[in-house]
Parts: structure tokens; C-alpha cells; sequence
């Protein structure tokens, strides 16, 4: 079996940040590998290990600078990656779903693997949208927010349990070829080792442009416009007050009552 | 002239602090309140290949360079001396075995030491025997094929864990010269006669584990001896270059966990109506640890390169040694005075920091010893 995992490097912020315009100002922003992408992963390198998988792909979107974070999956195990760049990504404010489906099918039928894992949704943009949308594009069965995969598979399926709402989980069985959107929870991602590190410099990542896939340049104009950014107004409601403990307890004490958290 | 790390070593330091930060941080002061050793944080650093990190791939380790070492040391120093400890000197003696030692010895103790399954040790100080090497009295006396071993040996890393040590004996005492006649045995924790009591009340790094052994006629084969019988100094002077970078590499490391935690806390702090990071005198206090640091770090870093390029470097390892040490007791200690009594008591990681900083300046050789070396050579006095 082979296995594509779609990974990203997404922006992480710090705790205090400025927003300029629609973008948090850059020195608040770092970079990381998509958490969600950690365990899709995880997954497939476990998947790996158990002999199921003899190949685990990884495909990125991402300029060049991304390769030190897409070496993590190759350091974690994964066999080789994809990077697709584009001159005409450079400008690219916001790649949205449908593009990002075209560019990552064309890749699927070049690789055709049999499972494709993606995160369920990247800890930047948040779309949650683009590993169903490139099953539903290649015409693969999907199931989304999986949080337990069977690593015996029954012939050509795959045994899932998904996550629903309110705390219910369905068991559902996906004939392959298919893509599942992996949920966080679902294994306990491994630190890269020393040796794993020293290999994935040697492993293969191959660097594709849109020319390459035969994507065309228009499949990254976007009918999405980001308009505005902005922190929402904290609806928490403080209490503070001034002065010694002696003098404020008992006020804190009638507010513990007013509210019912104190008898 | 390069002053860059490599993408590769970039990404080990970022791999390293994710599991310092999610293993290491959140117990690191149970383990050290407790001095006990962090046996669960060291089954996890042996997964991801942090024991015995410079074992040559042959031998199940990473093959890593002396540099990348330091900086696997450095970050793991940041975040705490004593468990840090732990995981690097999970292969002490090691490189005595890896540089002299035979096929069948690498094979029986490197690569269990290198896969996590076993922990070594290195045994030289001894209750009378200090920075003054020469007058090891631990005896080692030829019977049939076994060596008989006795005498005590003092602050042994790994004492009471460890699974073997190679132990500096006196195998020749009627040896000319006064560094003659020494050899380095193996002897495994589980023979007969070896019996280890742990040291207590430590000022720093308490949760490395650190031992008082006695070995009571204690009987190894004869093929436990490493490298030439009588050439122990020789042998283990040659490692002083890499043990002093690695000490080093400690001291900066513990200077730059000061410094962030001295950060983070003055743009905490609030007094006279605004973060104390505002007060000029806090921010040249951050100023200078931080230029120290990486004053110490450069120094570091071209000890360890020169190393690896094979380079002998007694005076800059003993320089780098020294000074990195000294910046790190400088540097814990006014990352104490920022935080003022918060500092004082350990709800935060400084008052650690600044305890287990010490003991740099004082193993492997002490500064004192250090500058000896340095002026030694700078005066052509050789050895």
C-alpha cells in the first residue's frame, strides 16, 4: 500500500500580538509543521511499521523556505516528499480550498497512492475543507475527523471511527482507494530521532512547479477575499479590587455567593 | 570562515527543545526537589536517540559530531542541568571503549548504552584524589585471567544506575613516572564485590545521579581491560579536548535558560506602574547576560569544531571551558537579582539554574586547573 500524507507548514503566533491590516504583523509569526499534519503522519509511519504501508509520500505546497519544517516528516519516517512551487504562488495571498485541491490532485495522479492522509484542518487558515475536496476531486471515498484507523485492514477497506459532535463516534468501513482527514488525538506523534534527522537529509524531496503537474496558472486565482482581521471583543467579565486580603475577602466571598459558586 | 549551522543541525536543536519544553520543563523540578533520578524522561530520550548521541551508526548511535553534541548539550542545559545531565552522561566512558577499545568490547558496550538499554559510567575521582589524577590508589591486580579490583572510588556520575563503569586503576605500581601504570577496566555494576552508595544533598543538578563506589575484591576478565594496560593516562588525556568543549557547551547552555527565563520574567513584572523590562537598569543586565552567553558560545563552538577537525586544542578547550562556566555562575546569578525574591525560592527555574551552575566550574577540572592549562601552554611549559 502506498500513502500520500499531505503536509503543511502553518504560522504559529505568540500569546501578545498586533494585527496589521488583515495580517498579524511578522514578528509575531514563527512556523511549524501543521499539528493535524503531525498525526496524519504519525499514522502512516505506524502504518509503516506494522507492514502495511510500503511507502509513505508526503506532498506540500510551500516556497522553499518550508523544507526545514517538511524534513520533520521525513525524519519521522516518511520515505521521500513532493514540494509544488510556483512563480505564480509568490503572490498569492490566500490559496484557497479549490486551488489547493487542483495542485494536490495532479500530484495524486501522479503518485496514485491507495490511502491519502491529510490533516483534518491546518492551525492557521483553518479551511477544514481540503482533504475531503481532493478526495471528492480524484473520486476517492473519504471520512473525515477520523480519530482510531484499524492498522489490519480487511482486503481493500479501511476500519475508522470518526468523531461527531456531542461527543458521539461512528464506526464506519471506507473502501480504498480513500482519503481520511486525521484528527488530533489519534497516536501520540514521535520525536524525530538523532538518526532519523541525519537520514531525512538524504532523502529524497522532489520540487515541482505548476508547469510540472499540468496545473494551469489560473487555478490559483481565488474567488475568496480575505477583508478584515481582528481580535474579538473578550466577553469575560473581571473583578479587581484594590487593597489588603483582610479587606477584600469578605467581598470576594459575597461575589462567590452572589454568583453560586460558594454556598 | 562559516559562522552558519547547518540545516541539520538546526532542525536537531528545534527537535531537541520540543522535547525539553514537553518532557523535560514540567518535571524538572519534582526531580530535582525529590534527587531522584529521571529514569522515565531518559527511557524517551534514548527513543529519539539522545543517549550515546556521538556512538557511530555502527554501533546503534547517530555518529554525531563533537559540535553537534554541544548544541544537543546547550539546549538541553537550558531547560534543566540536572535531568539534562542525565540523558548526556548516559554513555560516560564510552568514548575510552568507542576510541581504544576492541570489535567484541564496542560491540558489548556501546550498543546497548546507545540503544537506551543500559547506562555507563566513568570512575576516576576517588575520596583522595581530585584535580590531582595522578594519585589514583584504586588497584587492579592480575590473578590467573581475571583482574581483582580494589579501592573507592568518589562523585561517580551514574554511581547507584549505572549499568558498567571504566574505572582508572593502578595496574603497575613500580611504573617510572608519575603517569605510568594506570589502565582502564570495565567493570559491570552487577560483579561481585562492587557496591555503590548514593551521594546526597547536592547543591545542583540533584537529579543526576552521583555515587560513592567500593569494590571489595572485585573480579572482571581480562579482556574487560581497555585499549594499552598501563597507558591509561595517555589514553584518557586525549579526551580532555572533547570533555571540556562538552562542559562548556553546559555553561553556555545554562547561561541562555537564564536568560530567558530573566526575559520573560521582566516583561512580566510589574512595579512602579510598568513592566520592570522598561528600567534601563534591568535592560542592560539583560544586555550583558545575553552578550556573554553568546561570547561563551562562539568560544564553544570553535573548541568543538576544531575537534571534530581533529585539531589538538588544549588551551582553547581549557579557555572554553572556563569561561563558559564562569558566564553561567555570572549569569544565573543576575537572572536571580531580576526576578528578586521571586527568584529566591523555586516556583521559578532560575533558582536551579543558578544552584546547578556551580558544579561547571568545578568537574572536569576545576577553573582553577583550567587556567593552569591555559598559561601552561601560553608559556610553552608543555605537559
Amino acid at each position: 500500500m502506498k500513502i500520500l500524507v499531505t503536509v503543511k507548514e502553518v504560522a504559529t503566533v505568540e500569546d501578545e500580538f498586533e494585527i496589521e491590516g488583515t495580517e498579524i504583523a511578522d514578528q509575531y509569526l514563527g512556523a511549524d509543521l501543521n499539528e493535524w499534519d503531525d498525526y496524519a503522519v504519525e499514522e502512516a509511519v505506524q502504518l509503516q511499521e506494522a507492514g502495511v504501508a510500503d511507502e509513505v509520500v508526503t506532498v506540500t505546497i510551500g516556497p522553499e523556505d518550508c523544507e526545514q519544517t517538511i524534513r520533520q516528516a521525513l525524519a519521522k519516517g516518511a520515505d521521500r516528499a513532493v514540494r509544488v512551487w510556483d512563480d505564480s504562488l509568490e503572490g498569492v495571498d490566500l490559496l484557497d480550498v479549490n486551488a489547493k485541491t487542483e495542485i494536490l490532485s495532479a500530484v495524486v495522479e501522479e503518485e496514485d497512492p491507495d490511502l491519502i492522509l491529510t490533516g483534518v484542518q491546518a492551525g492557521d487558515d483553518s479551511f477544514g475543507a481540503t482533504g475531503v475536496s481532493l478526495a471528492e476531486e480524484v473520486g476517492y471515498q473519504w471520512g473525515a475527523v477520523v480519530n482510531h484507523l484499524e492498522h489490519e485492514f480487511d482486503g481493500d477497506v479501511a476500519s475508522v471511527r470518526r468523531e461527531l459532535e456531542g461527543g458521539v463516534e461512528e464506526l464506519t468501513d471506507i473502501e480504498l482507494p480513500a482519503a481520511l482527514t486525521i484528527q488530533t488525538g489519534i497516536n501520540e506523534p514521535r520525536y524525530a530521532s538523532l538518526r532519523g534527522i541525519r537520514q531525512a537529509q538524504r532523502k529524497e524531496l522532489d520540487v515541482k512547479n505548476l508547469a510540472d503537474l499540468d496545473v494551469d496558472e489560473s487555478a490559483v486565482d481565488s474567488d475568496l477575499e480575505l477583508t478584515d482581521m481582528y481580535e474579538p471583543e473578550s466577553e469575560s467579565d473581571v473583578t479587581v479590587w484594590e487593597g489588603s486580603a483582610d479587606d477584600t475577602a469578605a467581598e470576594l466571598g459575597e461575589l462567590l455567593r452572589d454568583k453560586g459558586v460558594a454556598p | 570562515m562559516e559562522f552558519g549551522l547547518s540545516e541539520e543541525q538546526q532542525q536537531i536543536r528545534e527537535e531537541v527543545q520540543r522535547f525539553a519544553e514537553n518532557e523535560i520543563v514540567p518535571v524538572a523540578e519534582e526531580y530535582d526537589t525529590e534527587e531522584k533520578y529521571p529514569h522515565d524522561v531518559i527511557d524517551k530520550a534514548a527513543e529519539m536517540g539522545l543517549t550515546g548521541s556521538y556512538i557511530p551508526i555502527d554501533y546503534g548511535g547517530a555518529g554525531y559530531s563533537i559540535l553537534d553534541t554541544a548544541i544537543i548539550t546547550e539546549e538541553l542545559f537550558s531547560y534543566d542541568p540536572g535531568i539534562a545531565l542525565s540523558i548526556v552522561s548516559t554513555s560516560f566512558g564510552c568514548e575510552a571503549i568507542m576510541n581504544f577499545g576492541t570489535e567484541d568490547q564496542k560491540e558489548r558496550f556501546l550498543e546497548p548504552v546507545a540503544m537506551g538499554e543500559k547506562i555507563s559510567g566513568a570512575a576516576i575521582s576517588e575520596p583522595d584524589t581530585g584535580s590531582d589524577v595522578s594519585s589514583v590508589s584504586t588497584r587492579a591486580e592480575k590473578d590467573g585471567d581475571e583482574w581483582v579490583i580494589n579501592g573507592n572510588k568518589m562523585w561517580i556520575t551514574n554511581g547507584t544506575v549505572g549499568d558498567f563503569f571504566v574505572v582508572l586503576c593502578k595496574t603497575n605500581p613500580d611504573a617510572q613516572g608519575r603517569y605510568n601504570g594506570f589502565s582502564q577496566i570495565v567493570v559491570e555494576s552487577d560483579r561481585d564485590g562492587f557496591s555503590a552508595e548514593k551521594i546526597t544533598g547536592k547543591l545542583g543538578i540533584r537529579a543526576s545521579d552521583t555515587a560513592e563506589l567500593v569494590f571489595d575484591d572485585v573480579r572482571v576478565p581480562e579482556e574487560n581491560l581497555v585499549g594499552t594496560k598501563d597507558a591509561a593516562f595517555m589514553q584518557q588525556m586525549q579526551f580532555f579536548d572533547e570533555t571540556r568543549t562538552a562542559v562548556a557547551a553546559q555553561g553556555v547552555g545554562i547561561a541562555k535558560g537564564a536568560t530567558r527565563a530573566a526575559l520573560e520574567y521582566a516583561q512580566d513584572r510589574e512595579q512602579f506602574g510598568q513592566s520592570i523590562s522598561e528600567f534601563q537598569a534591568i535592560q542592560h543586565k539583560l544586555a550583558e547576560m545575553a552578550t556573554d552567553t553568546e561570547a561563551a558560545r562562539n568560544l564553544t563552538y570553535k573548541a568543538a569544531w576544531n575537534v571534530d577537525q581533529g585539531n589538538d586544542i588544549t588551551k582553547l578547550a581549557s579557555m572554553a571551558k572556563e569561561y563558559a562556566s564562569r558566564i553561567a555562575v555570572d549569569v544565573a546569578d543576575e537572572a536571580v537579582q531580576i526576578h528578586g525574591g521571586a527568584g529566591y525560592v523555586n516556583d521559578f527555574p532560575v533558582e536551579r539554574l543558578y544552584r546547578d551552575a556551580k558544579i561547571t566550574q568545578i568537574y572536569e577540572g576545576t577553573s582553577e586547573i583550567q587556567k593552569n592549562v591555559i598559561a601552561r601552554e601560553m608559556l610553552g611549559k608543555g605537559f
